[in-house]
């Protein structure tokens, strides 16, 4: 039997734009690779091409050179096996939490009952039983993430990705939303295989990832690939922590 | 920091149901967190530049802490209580269900639980506001409507339907 391939593979993912026939280069030969288990953030300062990078994993974008996969087949953009959060939440106003939660199901296909089951086990996953027929205009905003989570893990993708989820949140929510996040992906029984996280945030790495893909410059080359061996849940005022914190704010500026 | 009316946007009078309408369940855990991370008590101050929120913004949530007994504020210190140990030590199932002990016991929370019990049958919105309006008077009915319909639906006592405009009882999940 063959070793299982992994999840994703980044192979040396570069990507330009072209103004004027002038080449502005973005990403510059990006490689990681991430297996069954590994929680990775991409952390790195606004405009180093880390959304880019998140755009091209997904098969929203194309890579100028270089490719990703996913169990070694190249990524494609409907992939049912990938789900995103995005910064902005990404919610339909004119549908109830239980109704955005299955969009994702519906356009998959699933039997309404099917998809209105599994609408309903994510959201008590993420503890928003109680809201099923709310409104996005009735949520706060970690609410309105809670939903986009929701909505995600309703598909039972094999890796999520997560675009800057805690971005618009105020500190507190943003806290208690890891801490939640932490807690569906201690659970086994509960998907994704994998997650793919991008923020600017290099505390917020620290405190969820296990693996760190820092990437600095224009255009954003890789700089370093952390493991963050901390044991959870995290304390961020630990020594330990923020050791880790400082060495890779070091690393990018 | 010695007294806690140095707290600005804190109302200074006994905190009651209308404290916890402008914030969410989220950021009540994530402040009964951050003074848990610095040992378990701290002054507002340190909270404040810690979490990077205004006290303005903190004070609603700090009320609503003590309000549902999380924390306790004395001279400017806030400090957690066994309660908010409990409730960072569990799951978010739990959470809901410790939650929902303490709301089912304010009095506002109450007042429309047992209103929609005697009356056996949905409540439409203005019915609510009438009873408010009448504990609290009318120009904070609104806040705590939306107030209690948030918690009701999070601890899962109160259901609202925001097209009919009507509320029912419902039992919790689990």
């Amino acid at each position: 039997m063959s070793p299982r391939p992994a999840i994703l593979e980044v192979r040396d993912v570069s990507r330009s734009y072209f103004e004027d026939s002038r080449e502005v280069k973005v990403l510059d030969v990006i490689r990681f690779e991430e297996w069954e288990g590994d929680f990775v953030c991409v952390v790195g300062p606004s405009g180093c091409g880390k959304s880019t990078l998140l755009k091209i994993i997904v098969g929203l974008d194309r890579p100028t050179s270089g490719e990703v996969l996913f169990e070694g087949r190249p990524m494609r953009a409907d992939n049912p096996q990938v789900a995103m959060v995005f910064q902005s939440f990404a919610l339909f106003p004119w549908l109830t939490v239980e109704q955005n939660v299955a969009v994702g199901l519906e356009a998959r296909h699933e039997p309404a009952d099917e998809a209105g089951a599994l609408a309903r086990k994510y959201i008590e996953a993420v503890g928003l039983d109680g809201f099923e027929n709310a409104f996005p205009r009735e949520l706060s905003g970690g609410m309105k993430q809670r939903v986009g989570i929701a909505r995600a893990l309703a598909v039972e993708p094999l890796l999520l990705c997560m675009d800057e989820p805690f971005y618009a949140l105020d500190s507190l929510t943003a806290q208690t939303l890891k801490d939640e996040i932490l807690q569906l992906w201690s659970n086994p029984d509960l998907p994704p295989k994998a997650v793919l996280m991008v923020t600017h945030s290099i505390e917020e790495a620290v405190y969820l990832a296990d693996r760190i893909i820092v990437i600095a410059g224009r255009p954003g080359r890789m700089i370093a690939e952390v493991d963050i061996d901390l044991p959870r849940p995290r304390n961020r005022k630990e020594p330990e922590f923020y050791g880790w914190v400082d060495e890779i704010y070091s690393l990018i500026v | 920091m010695s007294n806690r009316n140095d707290v600005v946007g804190r109302t200074g009078a006994v905190a009651d149901f209308r404290s916890i309408a402008k914030v969410s369940v989220g950021q009540i855990i994530g402040l009964v967190e951050a003074v848990d991370e610095v040992g378990g008590t701290a002054d507002a101050a340190t909270i404040s530049q810690e979490v990077d929120m205004d006290l303005d913004h903190l004070g609603p949530i700090l009320d609503a802490a003590e309000l549902l007994g999380l924390v306790t504020v004395a001279d400017g210190d806030i400090r957690i209580t066994d309660l908010s140990r409990k409730l960072l030590s569990a799951n978010l199932r739990e959470r809901k269900t410790i939650l929902r002990d303490i709301t089912g016991r304010l009095p506002e929370f109450r007042l429309i639980l047992d209103t929609a019990r005697q009356a056996g049958r949905p409540l439409g919105r203005q019915e609510i506001l009438d009873v408010i309006a009448a504990r609290v008077g009318s120009h904070q009915a609104e806040d705590l409507f939306k107030a209690l319909v948030y918690w009701g639906r999070y601890v899962e006592l109160l259901r609202y339907d925001s097209e009919s405009e009507q509320l029912t009882l419902r039992a919790p999940t689990k």
